[in-house]
């Protein structure tokens, strides 16, 4: 069955997004697991521009936390949305070379100083034994090739989407350290954000993915792009969602960008050695994430114009999946298939499906296979959304709202059950 | 014996399907579509179950009957939820079909369907695994085992790893044998699959006992290779069916 079943086409799209995630998740628990258990000793509360309001003790109580909390995501959700208006105004501006290099710097700055103080714990537990000057020139080196390969052509795209997973992880891990009520009611409050700010009118993302596609430029935000990297193969499965869901008549391939921007949530983190003006700066790219359609007619005419690059026409799409055609064209097709885009997700979503996990990780294991699972499905759910309305969407709600739901089902309902029953040796 | 004992734990429960994964779901992004709703079906499942449950804890261990109808409820219910997998499915091959169609690709093999009845159920026996064993396994990791009274001669990270081992397979192939049965309308195949079901957690009921384990897990070892063999001859049979059938068309 070289050619044979459906079955190896359906669906890549879905997981080109996903495994991604899952490795993210799967790190960041793994780093919360290792390092949780050796920087308890210091744990005092880190400040930053998520809790600028109200820092959480355990020993307060639960109205204080609850409302402390909801004070925190406030302000937080409010500094995103001032954030999110600047970036949109620069980028109506055209002020594209002062936000690309900004973006640069932060990059540089995340993949510096917060990972190089990660890297320096795991150092540190582990005992590995590494002089400073090694260790200085191998940071260096991880940033310096992370910021290019994020930033400009020519670069494997498998370089590039690692580091788009190391910056989620980085940045997740660091959101893990705020306490416990903060993180719940900051995921609530950004999920919520998240589908205003794509889906009302006026919303500040939304404006941006208009802008950005009527330009037709790239969005000033880091996402991941799952782009294919076998191309045939990948190709196929991206039509063959967007014919499986989208319809009989309409054969176009979904394109679609889940933009985002976790760039901002990053250096909100790095408030404890810097001023709040520059956390507030740092932000600029806010963080949510609108999955965004690239103009369909756009792929058409660059097909027609530019002998095919970015994406075959749909009906050599609908020959191209299988038979003799398909191949010939793809023959033809070789090096500009790896330029089209496939779905994108923003390293937001990336940051928060991972602080939720990383949350769970805090408390059990079991808790983190449920929240894995709802993340996972609310994802999945996203996409076939996705590819039913085709536009932009936010990635946050539902699974977010999945994961908080199945966390709290797991952790109240579900423990002492499996707990109870599995300890007798029993099992169904 | 701390990190590596707790890897070890983690790969007897889990190596087999480990095996399957990569073997044969990896490779086909939809079958990792299939394993993962069915993991969420059956977490879902769970979840309904100890709601259901919940104002009943903690069970007292000196009675039986109570762990007697919690099993029996479990194991119906589950059952009930894999007629409704199976509808769902049923919908989704229609669907599969039309679409294949569409695209001018052959429709589903015999083997297609099997295989999304395998991944279906390494779905369920995976949840299986990471639930009641699993998560339980964090302690395994540190410097300190766990024993349970009521079978002191192996730990208890160990018991649970074999148990669930056992019922990886039992899930994973006895959702083949029932795939098939619904679509073949054998009625054989129907009823063997909750009769497994229900007496590998029957089986699980020995392990009360002092020193039941001794005989609860060889004999659910037997159970699951019962459901193994079944599974092979029935596979088998319909490879060797198609492909008579094949060969008279051509």
């Amino acid at each position: 069955m070289e050619s044979g079943s459906i079955l190896e086409s359906i669906g890549s799209e879905i997981i080109g997004v996903m495994s991604p995630v899952s490795i993210c998740m799967f790190l960041v628990v793994l780093l919360v697991y290792t390092l949780s258990s050796s920087s308890n000793s210091s744990s005092d509360p880190i400040r930053t521009a998520a809790n600028l309001v109200y820092v959480e003790t355990s020993s307060d109580s639960t109205t204080q936390k609850l409302e402390g909390s909801l004070l925190n995501a406030l302000v937080f959700v409010i500094l995103i949305a001032a954030v999110t208006f600047l970036l949109v105004l620069l980028y109506y501006y055209n002020f594209t070379s002062f936000l690309k290099n900004y973006m640069r710097f932060s990059a540089f700055f995340v993949l510096g100083t917060m990972g190089g103080s990660i890297y320096l714990t795991v150092i540190q537990y582990f005992s590995i034994p590494v002089d400073s000057i090694t260790c200085f020139v191998l940071l260096f080196n991880f940033t310096v090739v992370g910021v290019l390969s994020l930033f400009s052509e020519g670069f494997p795209i498998f370089l590039r989407q690692s580091y788009m997973v190391v910056l989620g992880i980085i940045v997740a891990a660091w959101f893990t350290k705020l306490p416990e009520w903060t993180t719940w009611t900051l995921l609530v409050a950004l999920a919520l954000y998240d589908l205003v700010a794509v889906l009302a009118p006026g919303g500040p993302l939304k404006i941006l993915v208009e802008l950005a596609s009527s330009r037709d430029g790239e969005l000033p935000a880091l996402i991941y792009e799952a782009r294919p990297v076998v191309s045939r193969g990948n190709q196929g499965g991206r039509s063959a969602l967007g014919m499986l869901v989208g319809g009989v008549s309409d054969s176009e391939s979904v394109e679609v960008e889940m933009v985002a921007r976790g760039e901002g949530s990053r250096n909100r983190n790095s408030g404890e050695e810097y001023t709040s003006v520059q956390i507030e700066s740092d932000e600029i790219e806010g963080e949510s994430t609108p999955l965004v359609p690239n103009s369909q007619e756009r792929g058409g005419l660059e097909n027609e114009r530019r002998d095919g690059q970015g994406e075959i026409s749909p009906l050599l799409e609908l020959l191209g999946m299988g038979d003799a055609a398909g191949e010939v064209r793809e023959d033809a097709l070789d090096t500009e298939m790896t330029t089209s885009r496939g779905i994108k997700l923003g390293l937001g979503d990336f940051v928060f499906y991972s602080v939720l996990v990383g949350r769970a990780a805090m408390y059990d294991l079991m808790t983190v296979y449920a929240c894995y699972l709802a993340i996972i499905s609310g994802l999945g759910c996203t996409l076939i959304l996705l590819a039913v309305h085709r536009q932009a969407l936010p990635a946050l709600p539902i699974s977010i709202a999945l994961g908080i739901m199945f966390y709290f089902l797991t952790r109240l309902i579900m423990e002492p059950f499996v707990v109870g029953i599995s300890t007798n040796l029993m099992m169904f | 014996m701390t990190v590596a004992a707790g890897i070890g734990y983690v790969l007897i429960g889990l190596g087999p399907a480990l095996a399957l994964f990569v073997a044969l779901i990896s490779t086909k992004p939809f079958l990792i579509l299939t394993l993962l709703s069915s993991t969420l079906l059956w977490l879902i499942t769970l979840i309904v179950l100890s709601g259901l449950w919940s104002p009943f804890l903690p069970l007292e261990t000196t009675q039986l009957w109570p762990f007697f109808i919690l099993l029996l409820t479990s194991i119906a219910f589950q059952e009930a939820i894999r007629i409704l997998f199976w509808t769902a499915y049923r919908k989704l091959e229609d669907i599969l079909d039309t679409f294949a169609d569409r695209v001018s690709k052959p429709r589903l093999y015999h083997t297609d369907k099997m295989q999304i009845a395998l991944a279906g159920g390494l779905g369920h026996g995976l949840a299986h695994a990471v639930f009641f064993c699993l998560s339980l396994l964090t302690p395994a990791f540190g410097p300190a085992t766990f024993y349970v009274e009521k079978c002191s001669r192996m730990p208890f990270f160990l018991v649970s790893a074999m148990i669930a081992l056992a019922f990886v397979i039992i899930h994973t192939f006895s959702m083949v044998i029932a795939f098939s049965g619904f679509a073949e309308q054998n009625k054989v195949d129907q009823m063997f699959v909750p009769i497994v079901h229900l007496v590998a957690g029957m089986l699980t009921l020995v392990n009360v006992a002092s020193g039941g384990c001794m005989i609860g897990i060889p004999m659910l070892y037997l159970v699951a290779f019962v459901t193994l063999i079944y599974c092979g001859k029935m596979v088998f049979r319909r490879l060797t069916e198609a492909g008579s059938r094949q060969e008279n068309l051509s």
